[in-house]
């Protein structure tokens, strides 16, 4: 492979081993100025390692890194910090309680003599770079007092405010709503123009090749190569993450839509944290055994908090009427929503999803557990035999199921966690985002898994926020903006522009008429 | 610029746990490290053996005695802990229990299965006291049962008068009359297999198997170590939070009662004052043993080790008459080791 | 509208403390005066009712002022707290006690509040422990090195002259285990007594079984153990008891409380316990001699018995004075 003169970036044969084993082997990488370079790869690809090496955090490795021409080895993060490399990661490195100005310049704060602080040309310094962003806030406030979005900005405002040329993004746009993820879009333009070069880690197909100008895709901790992205092809890219061919990356299938299993009337739930809104107005729908009804909305939409509120995770806050199997149901807490047949699978699997502490079997019988305790006796086979089989169905990969589920990959835990809600046998399933931070491989299984279980008569309920999810396993798609629905479709009939109109507060006019 | 290469897929991603040898495992489990610092306390044992007392069989059971009342109370610390929570009651539950206990059996003369079940009924009712201000009002549990130390403290100097409880009973004119001293203190208070184990170490030894089966053998063991180790997921799970909080902080006030009645009999007497700073050793034992504070993880058998750590340690002071001074530099140090070697590598 | 309230706040405290600094009543006694009065009402101060010794003291103040129709006495418990028992001394001047009796928990920040009650006329007895400089009527107490001494010299006899001994010290870090200590090895200066084990067990009972426990799993030959308080020595009987070593050792212990060390006197289980007394009783007979217009010493060091077996039902033994 050439190394062009000029690149900002050049890495060459990078290889890295943890304990004798090998996570990355022969990897090649380079980053030109003015260039939005797309790294892509499955989980466990090694896309985190070669960024940790780039950002000084891994200093033992093998292979060559060319910065601005000059041949580098950096002893620690600072140093790469120096070399103009700054890593906005998903985890923001933001301390809550400090105020804006603080946590841009820690730990390289502006001094007088004696080491009085310069509050005054470092508040200048923010502002400036924020005002480029097109940020109007108030820089002495506390970060932790701003929305995730806006932290994000802050985040990247720190490289903008240290003249870095070379910014790694991680997933940055996983938290942030669609006219978020456009300013995002604009800032990278910007910063384009600058001449600075962007290595853009990313899950969602839409976005790669929206922003891309190059791909470069590892798999298995190896080089597969580098394409312009307006030369590779989507079903090519996917062939080089995951070394074969997919055919449909979404296998929806109806076998036989059954009797309404949830029906749910003029369903309302005050904000949780107390604001003085509704998070969920007056909402009604149903959905049929064998359906699966997916729920499209942007952030503040109310759809989590939705199914939360069925589910019984605020307790007794709600209002309105659901009926499960024709039986009223009040919810109360999750024990007795999982008692009556309805699971959740939240969208936060490590917060609210999984004891990490927990090997997979505990975790998958965690919500089951009496059935596998008569007169409260445990009985570890009869778990593990059960799990087993689920795991085995499931398509989870592990060496041994008494593995710490904080071991696995993101699919393997995702699938561990509806390994936990089948095995209570649900009749009403919801998921929310069940292929968050999930690799190309593993969304597929999950794909054919949701297929498997509406087959069995399950009813589900699914939000995404990923468009193309949203159209292609949905039968019926509603669509919620600020606590209430704004439309409802059937899958022939939905479109991108429509869901998305909906999700923005245009009431959709035919569903209007009818609600 | 392109370039494909064919390789084939490796079936499972790579994880750094499988590749750890068997030994390596064994090296880093947390038994192994409590072990460590039991057996390291050991040898000093054996090379400052106090001119051969170390080496006497009666200097391990004194040491089994004196440390079993903590290890009771540490008993029901690990189950509070393992719930990432802390019971800083313990030390005034067991002076109530004692105090109880003896005004039951010796002013009273019940008999001692009435006795022993009506102060375990004390036990249990003060622990759920903090388990209900934990689980129903969400308070932190530091708070909660510093509540519960001071007014279990409050009560036990209320029923007593302030004076301990003993077989000196204070007759209508001022002076006292000598009482004789229940059977079931004297049992308490006796050594069983020749002479060789005191039987408070028995109860001691029930206490651990007790715990052991409710901690890996019952559901709500499970459900323990799950709420420790994320509550928020445990909740969305359906497991029943609050009730298997009020649960553990009951089990610690029931075990609690249990070293009072332990502790009354050894004395032959209800010591209001009693138990003041016990929760500090108990939740060192539990500690060194290797069970986090930040719950979710541990066991019952390690803070056995964690006991006989501190104990040895004690006893080995003692018979060394090492001056007070120096004991609580070396018992501080050796506390900060016996941390460090738990830390774990992850 | 929060910088008002707080002024507010601060103005209303302001009047308060001037409000209740006012409470001064003058003070109308003449010299002569407490011949005219026919009852008294005396404040009693003490530092805490968690340690029963202190428990006695107040019992022994009641007694011997029940013998009195005349007195009334109040009762506060500072709960180990100095600036409760301080608020509590200012609470007896404001509500004009005839004389105060304090047992102060330390001597430093008790030491103005008495001066304050000595120099408005209000005779101030101090129990036991001891406040700085000469602010105050009378101090009654105990010597700590005295019956240590006293201890000694009576083990010595007891011993004669030579034999192993295990010393189980109290708190070492506080004045009275530290005479109690030293007053001991002068007593058994110049004999043949050897102390083969010592350790601090902190005043506390189950503490000093284990240190027993130490002593004779090392030591197979003990002739008796001196222990600083009666729990103490009642500890170490326990461990020799269970060791079936009782018989052969002499325990003695400091207090001689009736409801402690007098009854292990007399089951046999200690031969001697040394009296700390409490002065109640010598507290109210100072204030009956104050009352009545006499003069008192500025201070009366208590004298001590010595409870033996033979002596414990006739009310033990005083010890000689040195």
């Amino acid at each position: 492979m050439n190394i062009e003169c000029g690149a900002l970036v050049a890495m060459t044969d990078i290889t890295k081993a943890f304990s004798g084993v090998e996570v990355l082997s022969g990897v090649q990488f380079e980053l030109k100025a003015g260039e939005v370079h797309v790294l892509a790869g499955e989980n466990g690809a090694g896309k985190s390692t070669l960024v940790k090496i780039l950002a000084g955090v891994h200093t033992e490795y093998g292979g060559r890194i060319v910065i601005n021409g000059e041949a580098m080895h950096f002893k620690s993060v600072q140093d790469a910090a120096k070399a103009g490399i700054s890593v906005i990661y998903q985890e923001l490195s933001l301390v809550g309680p400090m105020s804006v100005v603080d946590n841009i310049f820690l730990g390289r704060e502006k001094t007088h003599s004696f080491g009085w602080a310069d509050c005054r040309s470092q508040t200048a310094d923010v502002n400036k770079s924020l005002v480029e962003l097109g940020l109007n806030i108030d820089v002495n406030r506390a970060v932790e007092k701003y929305p995730l979005s806006i932290q994000q900005m802050i985040e990247i405002s720190k490289s903008l405010a240290f003249d870095c040329r070379i910014i790694v993004m991680d997933e940055p746009t996983s938290a942030l709503s669609e006219p978020e993820v456009e300013k995002l879009f604009q800032i990278v333009e910007q910063l384009k123009r600058r001449g600075c070069g962007i290595i853009y880690i990313s899950h969602k197909m839409d976005e790669i090749y929206r922003i891309a100008d190059r791909i470069t895709v590892l798999r298995d901790g190896r080089y597969v190569g580098t394409a312009l992205a307006a030369k590779l092809s989507q079903d090519e890219l996917i062939k080089w993450m995951v070394g074969r061919e997919l055919n449909t990356q979404f296998p929806r299938h109806v076998s036989h839509v059954g009797k309404q299993r949830i029906e749910v009337s003029n369903f309302s739930l005050p904000d949780p944290s107390g604001k003085p809104f509704m998070a969920v107005s007056k909402v009604s729908f149903s959905v049929h055994a064998g359906e699966i009804l997916g729920i499209g909305g942007l952030q503040g939409s109310g759809s989590s908090e939705l199914l939360n509120g069925i589910f019984g995770t605020y307790g007794k806050r709600t209002f309105g009427e659901v009926k499960i199997d024709g039986d009223v149901f009040v919810p109360g807490s999750p024990g007795e929503a999982i008692d009556k047949g309805i699971a959740l699978l939240t969208n936060d699997r490590k917060e609210t999803g999984l004891v990490l502490e927990m090997d997979i079997v505990q975790n998958a019988t965690l919500a089951s557990l009496r059935k596998f305790s008569p007169a409260c006796w445990l009985r570890p086979r009869e778990e593990a035999a059960a799990v087993a089989k689920r795991a085995t169905s499931l398509r989870v990969k592990a060496s041994s199921l008494n593995q710490l589920v904080c071991t696995l990959s993101g699919g393997n835990q995702q699938k561990v966690v509806m390994a936990k809600w089948i095995e209570t046998n649900p009749k009403v399933l919801m998921l929310d985002e069940p292929t968050r931070g999930v690799d190309v491989g593993a969304k597929q299984e999950i794909y054919e898994l949701m297929n498997e279980w509406t087959s069995q008569g399950i009813a589900i309920i699914l939000i995404t926020s990923e468009m193309s999810e949203l159209l292609a396993m949905s039968d019926r798609i509603i669509v919620m903006h600020r606590g209430k629905i704004t439309a409802e479709f059937a899958r022939e009939t939905a479109t991108q522009e429509k869901i998305l109109n909906a999700a923005m507060g245009e009431k959709d006019r035919d569903y209007v008429k009818i609600n | 610029m392109s370039r494909l290469t064919e390789q084939p897929r490796i079936t499972s991603p790579i994880k750094l746990s499988e590749q750890q040898s068997f030994l390596q495992s064994l090296i880093y489990s947390p038994t192994t490290r409590a072990l460590a610092a039991l057996i390291i306390v050991f040898l000093i044992g054996l090379i400052f053996n106090a001119d051969r007392a170390f080496l006497k069989w009666n200097t391990h059971r004194d040491m089994l005695r004196a440390v079993s009342v903590y290890g009771i109370l540490a008993c029901g610390m690990t189950i509070v802990i393992i719930t990432a929570g802390i019971d800083l009651a313990v030390g005034s539950i067991l002076s109530l229990a004692a105090v109880a206990f003896s005004i039951f059996s010796i002013h009273w003369g019940w008999s001692p299965w009435l006795s022993v079940a009506v102060c375990l009924a004390v036990g249990a009712v003060s622990g759920l006291a903090s388990g209900v201000l934990v689980a129903t009002f969400a308070i932190q549990p530091f708070i909660a049962t510093l509540a519960l130390m001071v007014m279990a403290r409050g009560a036990a100097k209320w029923i007593s008068g302030g004076q301990k409880i003993s077989t000196a009973v204070q007759q209508a004119d001022g002076s006292y009359v000598y009482a004789g001293v229940p059977d079931i203190f004297n049992f308490i208070n006796s050594k069983v297999f020749g002479g060789n184990i005191s039987v408070v170490t028995i109860i001691f030894l029930i206490c651990l198997v007790f715990c052991w089966i409710l901690l890996s053998k019952l559901r709500y063991g499970r459900y323990l170590f799950a709420i420790g180790g994320n509550e928020e997921a445990s909740r969305l799970s359906g497991v029943p939070v609050a009730g298997i909080k009020m649960l553990a902080y009951g089990m610690s006030g029931l075990l609690s009662a249990v070293a009072g009645i332990c502790q009354a009999a050894q004395e032959l007497q209800g010591d209001p004052e009693a138990g003041v700073s016990y929760e500090l050793s108990a939740i060192a034992m539990v500690v060194i043993g290797g069970t986090s504070l930040k719950g979710g993880r541990g066991g019952i058998w390690l803070t056995l080790i964690g006991a006989l750590t501190i104990g040895y340690l004690e006893k080995i002071l003692s018979i060394n008459a090492v001056g007070e001074d120096k004991r609580l530099m070396l018992t501080g140090a050796i506390i900060v080791a016996a941390v460090l070697l738990q830390r774990t590598r992850r | 509208m929060k910088e008002f309230s707080k002024m507010l706040a601060r103005g209303l405290l302001c009047v308060v403390v001037a409000l209740a600094g006012c409470s001064d009543k003058k003070e109308t006694k003449d010299p002569n005066g407490q011949a005219k009065k026919t009852k008294w009402t005396i404040g009693m101060s003490q530092c805490n009712l968690g340690e029963p010794w202190r428990v006695q003291m107040n019992a022994d103040v009641k007694k011997w002022a029940e013998a009195h129709p005349e007195l009334t006495v109040i009762y506060k418990d500072a709960q180990n707290d100095t600036l409760k028992q301080s608020a509590q001394m200012e609470e007896f001047i404001s509500s004009g006690a005839d004389l105060i009796i304090i047992s102060p928990k330390e001597a430093v920040p008790l030491t103005p509040v008495v001066a304050q009650a000595y120099q408005k006329g209000i005779p101030v007895i101090v129990l036991d422990r001891r406040v700085s400089g000469d602010q105050y009527t009378c101090f009654i107490g105990a010597d700590n090195k005295k019956i240590g001494k006293a201890a000694g010299k009576w083990i010595v006899n007891i011993l004669g002259g030579k034999g192993k001994i295990v010393e189980l010290k109290g708190l070492m870090t506080s004045t009275p285990g530290q005479d109690r200590h030293s007053g001991f090895m002068e007593g058994i200066k110049g004999s043949q007594l050897e102390i083969v084990f010592d350790a601090d067990m902190k005043w506390l009972e189950p503490q000093a079984r284990k240190e027993m426990e130490s002593a004779l799993s090392r030591f197979s030959e003990i002739d008796l153990v001196y222990a600083h308080n009666d729990p103490g020595a009642h500890g170490a009987y326990l461990a020799a008891q269970a060791a079936s070593r009782e018989k052969n050792i002499k325990f003695v212990g400091i207090d001689g409380l009736p409801q402690e060390g007098q009854i292990y006197v007399k089951q046999g289980i200690l031969t001697a316990s040394f009296e700390y007394p409490t002065g109640g009783r010598e507290a109210i007979e100072t204030a009956m001699k104050i009352f009545k217009g006499e003069q008192v010493p500025k201070g009366i060091t208590l004298s001590s018995r010595v409870f033996t077996k033979d002596n414990v039902d006739k009310g033990g033994e005083l010890l000689a004075d040195e």
